[in-house]
């Protein structure tokens, strides 16, 4: 029991950063019905920014804020560079512009920047923990958990009550229709690479605040959970994104914990087939996403 | 004359094939010999891995270009066939030292390479029966979401395998090697194995079961509406593409001299799926044009970043060059590539041209064909498709459908007799396409049935149901795009050779009944809307139906078209004895084409007769109508 709510609490921290991921590649999926593999990105760039800002002898109070507007700027300039001349495509070509986008900066970071690990420090409160009765619980995890709370009340005030959130939610829900109603495709769609690029800037904090180091590739971990927990939430479904996250998080901590130790390293390929299963029984996802062809 | 049923035409479908293949594999065997004869050892191993790389990329495209269903798993399959490959082929002296303690006594198996390419096959099918059966069940199509997501864990779980079971694998460092000297000598079973498979890659396009596989990739629906069970083609695609894959993989592995988890992921995956992009995924020519050019482009990348930039004698020698051009230039041309392809060409250089097809139809032109007789002249009453038609009516019963909160049909039912023409009418939002969409199978009913003569179909799949003789046309236009307007209707005819018993109506007759057979040889997706909305017409009569279902024939039409069309719908059901159910909100063009009317408002028949009784009916008036003197105005 002791162990179980002890996973509950770690699978909470680790869902919630997943949770803001998913919600990211989710209001993308929504909009322009593209699977945004290029998401983990964000995650790369503000490391290096991380790096630099670090490297200027400044602290985590700069870098915080710092990550989040680079993040929200790059979200806005690979939409301006390659995702916009994609808009209303075929899935497959969207599918692969968001790949040729993740291989083109990794290695963009590869070249110019550095192969290697780039170190920042952690803060120094990641590693604090309390106890309630016999379970031990981290800061971090409090703060985390916290955050991505706050983050996503103000995300759902700003999707149910401001122009922008409902013609956020007209487009997901048919852009077309949106479109005639006098939604501006071009407002919305940059509006919610803006939108992901800030819930993808505030995990990258706490991403990089565990991880303490960046390298080219370090999005693509981040990249493969919240595309993951987005499907398992049914890809197009706000809320989907958000459990899916969350669940995403319990499921890993719960099998790490108790598979056999040969095969725990298979975790992730584990959780993959589990959603390979799932994309098999359930076509849409957990929660699904009508969306009925016209014919 | 040739015998009806049979569509394969030999030269089309077999010779040229063969012939265009032959070509292509001698431009890249006898190409990659002069660059190896001119460039010494490492132009022999850049030509080899080209060669390779040619056979793996085919073994893709037979499965994404065919089926339309992306797949990032195919690498993943490779990953099986490799090991399963390494760990039979390699002797067991060797294996003692780097995998003691092999499960099943895999370290005492010593099998020659070809034995082992064989069983790697065999293992790397059976995964592929497995996923093809996950694949199918998610109801992959083209572009589909969840078909990327479990290909993508295949690839996942085989690389994290190949990490963790390191008794068999090897693991991470060591990986799997055979001694020195111990692997590919020469290029000749390389060669032999590059023509096999691009022959067999052009045969199976060209085959029924890949035409049938085409038509699914270009429109699901419609395929399904046509009779055609999209699983049948994926499968098939997926089994001989894995076999490719597997083949191309052992070789790879057995050139190379040693496999490790990297050598078949990430990288490999966007190497191969760049390859096959750039020159074309939905064509074999295309496929191999991505081999040659991105080959070239990496090799030339690659010597820009380690020797800066020299080109044809040409050198550029700035600071700021040698900075630009460094290690990881190749990552970047392959990144760059993918984006650039899909931006500006999603269908790559060649879109769906192939060398033999454009050979074929040079060589066809030379000779030109005599115009068929149209059916009319053929058959002036009718084919006589179905044997016995005694009391083989269309019937629907009570049919009701939620959406959600709405009721789109509520108890609406109707009957069609077999040759009568019957119009369904309502205005818009009224349920008429629903009832169609019900009995075509697209959406199901919460209530209600329909049967034609004896055989009850409401829970049956699409295809069954346009097997079983009900074939519509869709009221936004979904033909096969990418297949010219000839294999449209062959397409129909095909599949009717093989489900609709009786006469069929000849391929080329429909055409030319439709209008359409000068321009027999376009795609379909580049024909003016009049064209296409015929051509759909051809299509379904093509099923030999017993019933056509025609949703808004001329929607989009002038009133002369529309006009135009009752002739040509009456013409062409009677030609192929089949019954018609129309719909239309235009009461011009139902009273002109119907021997009876059925009106339906608000998911309920208010009204059913003769056109006549139908514009007499109050109710009919009131509800679809309006106004009276509107009504007047229309009639």
């Amino acid at each position: 029991m002791t162990e179980l709510a002890q996973n509950v609490i770690d699978g909470l921290g680790r869902g919630s950063i997943y949770a803001l991921l998913a919600l990211g590649i989710a209001v993308i999926f929504g909009v322009m019905h593209l699977l945004n593999f290029a998401h983990g990105e964000l995650i790369t760039v503000s490391g290096y920014v991380a790096y630099w800002v670090f490297s200027a002898g400044l602290n985590w109070y700069w870098i915080a804020p710092l990550v989040v507007l680079v993040s929200v700027g790059t979200a806005l300039a690979i939409e301006q560079v390659a995702f916009r001349w994609v808009r209303g495509a075929a899935d497959f070509t969207m599918l692969l512009t968001s790949f040729g986008v993740h291989f083109v900066v990794q290695a963009v970071f590869f070249m110019y920047v550095s192969a290697s690990v780039r170190n920042f420090d952690r803060p120094r409160w990641i590693t604090n923990t309390f106890d309630v009765g016999p379970v031990t619980i981290e800061v971090f995890d409090v703060v985390v958990v916290a955050v991505t709370a706050l983050t996503l009340a103000a995300t759902a005030a700003v999707l149910l009550r401001t122009m922008f959130g409902l013609s956020l939610r007209a487009a997901a829900e048919d852009f077309d229709a949106a479109r005639l109603m006098g939604v501006k495709s071009d407002r919305v769609i940059r509006g919610a690479f803006a939108l992901s690029g800030v819930l993808a800037g505030i995990a990258a904090i706490f991403w990089l605040m565990r991880a303490g180091q960046t390298t080219p590739s370090a999005g693509i971990t981040p990249m493969l959970k919240g595309v993951l927990a987005a499907l398992i939430g049914g890809l197009g479904s706000l809320r989907g994104a958000v459990l899916g996250g969350l669940l995403l998080g319990l499921a890993e901590v719960l099998l790490r914990s108790r598979l056999p130790d040969g095969i725990a390293g298979l975790t992730d390929g584990v959780v993959f087939v589990l959603i390979a299963l799932l994309f098999i029984f359930r076509p849409g996802g957990l929660i699904t996403v009508s969306r009925a062809e016209r014919v | 004359m040739k015998h009806p049923g049979s569509f394969a035409d030999a030269r089309r479908d077999v010779a040229f094939p063969m012939t265009g293949a032959a070509l292509l594999a001698a431009v890249l065997i006898v190409g990659g010999a002069v660059y190896s004869a001119a460039g010494g050892a490492t132009a022999d191993k850049l030509v080899t891995a080209m060669l390779i790389d040619a056979i793996m990329v085919v073994g893709l495209q037979i499965y994404i270009g065919n089926t339309g269903v992306f797949s990032f798993g195919h690498i993943g399959f490779a990953a099986v066939a490799g090991y399963a490959f390494a760990v039979l082929a390699i002797e067991p002296a060797r294996k003692s030292t780097v995998i003691r303690n092999a499960p099943w006594g895999l370290n005492e198996v010593h099998l020659t390479p070809v034995q082992a390419t064989a069983v790697a096959s065999l293992v790397t099918l059976a995964a592929a029966v497995v996923v093809g059966w996950g694949l199918a069940r998610s109801g992959a199509k083209s572009g589909s979401v969840s078909a990327a997501v479990i290909t993508l864990a295949l690839l996942f779980v085989t690389h994290e395998l190949a990490l963790n079971w390191t008794d068999l694998t090897g693991g991470d460092r060591a990986g799997l090697s055979f001694r020195i000297g111990n692997t590919l000598e020469g290029r000749t079973v390389i060669y032999a194995v590059l023509v096999a498979v691009i022959v067999v890659a052009r045969l199976f396009a060209q085959s029924r079961i890949g035409r049938l596989a085409q038509a699914a990739r270009e429109d699901n629906l419609a395929a399904r509406a046509m009779g055609v069970n999209p699983v049948a083609g994926q499968v098939a695609a997926l089994l001989l593409s894995v076999l490719v894959v597997a083949v191309a993989a052992s070789l790879r592995v057995y050139d190379i001299g040693n496999i490790t988890p990297k050598f078949f992921f990430f990288d490999y995956t966007l190497l191969t799926l760049v390859m096959l992009i750039v020159g074309g995924r939905n064509s074999v020519t295309g496929a191999l044009s991505g081999v040659v050019i991105i080959t070239a482009g990496r090799e030339l990348t690659r010597r820009f970043a380690s020797d800066g930039f020299e080109f044809f004698g040409a050198s550029l020698d700035a600071p700021v060059v040698d900075w630009l051009l460094r290690e990881g230039l190749t990552q970047i041309f392959l990144g760059a590539a993918m984006l650039g392809f899909m931006i500006l060409r999603t269908n790559g250089l060649l879109g769906d041209w192939e060398l033999d097809t454009w050979l074929w139809r040079r060589w066809r032109r030379r000779k030109p064909e005599e115009r068929p007789e149209p059916l009319a002249e053929i058959a002036p009453v009718g084919l006589h498709v179905e044997v016995d038609r005694e009391g083989a009516a269309l019937e629907v019963h009570d049919l009701a459908v939620d959406f959600g909160g709405f009721r789109a049909l509520d108890g609406a039912g109707l009957t069609v007799a077999p040759d009568e023409v019957v119009g369904l009418i309502g205005p818009n939002g009224a349920g008429k396409t629903t009832l169609v969409n019900v009995i075509t199978g697209v959406v199901a009913p919460s209530a209600g049935w329909f049967k034609v003569g004896e055989r009850e179909l409401t829970s049956a799949p699409s295809h069954d149901i346009a097997r079983a003789g009900l074939v519509r046309t869709f009221q936004n236009l979904r033909l096969f795009g990418a297949l010219t307007v000839h294999q449209n209707v062959e397409l129909a005819a095909r599949v009717a050779a093989q489900h609709r018993p009786g006469n069929h109506p000849p391929v080329d007759a429909l055409i030319a009944e439709a209008g359409l057979w000068d321009v027999r040889g376009r795609r379909a997706r580049e024909l003016d809307y009049g064209s296409a909305r015929r051509l759909e017409l051809a299509r379904a009569a093509a099923m030999a139906p017993a019933y056509l279902l025609l949703d808004e024939p001329t929607s989009g039409m002038s009133d002369a078209e529309s006009a135009e069309m009752i002739g040509r719908i009456r013409h062409m059901a009677a030609a192929v004895d089949a019954g018609v159910l129309v719909i239309d909100h235009d009461l011009n063009f139902i009273t002109g084409i119907s021997d009876r009317i059925y009106v339906l408002d608000q998911g309920q028949v208010i009204s059913a007769g003769t056109p006549d009784e139908v514009q007499a009916d109050p109710a009919v008036r009131a509800a679809y109508l309006g106004a009276e003197s509107d009504a007047e105005g229309r009639a």
